[in-house]
């Protein structure tokens, strides 16, 4: 048995594509401002199979938020289903079938009524729909979890205004231009992490 | 409508975020300037408010005050 996961743990299922950077970065701060701690496949060095890798990510995470927004047909002429997410998503409602007290599963959307398209095995489940803005984002992430204390979405917005400005300088540093990359993950992360408790703490933020 | 799940778990400290999120000293040092960028900006928000109002106006208020 897997150890008991970590209860500010959220496993990240989302496409890694350019179309999808900037609500890729509206999760990471949106669930920082949360001080929830977000996880991504890409963020294991190698070793492992993949596969292997995001089942023990799934284990580790008390929540996980599937982005069924871009499972679509691409348009190349060689033209395949996205299944990646719809697979992970799978593979996690099994996980939590097994042990419900372990985890709870979100299923996003940009749409309503798309996932009864997409994925009607889902009918019955309620998908949080962020309407592919990184707004949407940030107003699904605070309907989804609350606390005691907690930013506004207005206040999440100039947090994802600052994230977004940094990126090309977080870019440079780490000699890469994908969003994806486990370096660029890790410096969004912290940056995000740093302004938590920002806006009702008098504490200097750190990184 | 699914219910929000309250989150009562302890916030990470400092510590953790950098246990989670390990970066480089000098990745480190350029977030931070960032950071301190981005508050002093933001603390001062209130105040350029304030000082952006005409005197007059401020006189007024301080005088009602």
């Amino acid at each position: 048995m897997p150890p008991l996961p970590d209860p500010n743990g959220v496993f990240l299922n989302i496409p890694y594509d350019e179309e999808f950077r900037s609500l890729y970065i509206a999760y990471i701060v949106g669930l920082c401002q949360l001080d929830l701690v977000p996880h991504l496949a890409s963020e294991i060095p190698g070793g492992d199979r993949r596969l292997s890798k995001i089942i023990k990510l799934i284990q580790s995470c008390r929540y996980s938020i599937h982005d069924l927004s871009r499972v679509e047909v691409s348009v190349a002429a060689t033209a395949v289903p996205r299944f990646n997410m719809p697979l992970e998503l799978g593979m996690t409602i099994t996980w939590q079938n097994l042990h419900p007290s372990r985890h709870s599963w979100f299923v996003w959307e940009s749409e309503p009524y798309r996932i009864q398209r997409s994925a009607s095995d889902l009918n019955g489940t309620d998908a949080n729909i962020h309407n592919g803005t990184p707004e949407g984002v940030l107003r699904e992430l605070s309907s989804a979890f609350w606390r005691d204390r907690m930013p506004s979405v207005p206040q999440m917005l100039t947090v994802y205004g600052l994230a977004e400005s940094a990126l090309n300088s977080i870019f440079v540093r780490n000699g890469t231009r994908n969003p994806y990359d486990r370096s660029v993950f890790m410096e969004l992360c912290r940056l995000s992490s740093s302004l938590t408790t920002f806006f009702f703490s008098p504490t200097k933020p750190a990184v | 409508m699914r219910k929000p799940i309250h989150l009562a778990a302890p916030r990470p400290t400092p510590e953790e975020w950098a246990k989670h999120f390990p970066i480089s000293k000098a990745s480190e040092k350029a977030l931070q300037a960032l950071v301190d960028e981005f508050t002093a900006m933001h603390s001062n928000r209130e105040d350029e408010t304030v000082s952006s109002i005409e005197p007059e106006k401020r006189r007024k208020r301080a005088s009602a005050a």
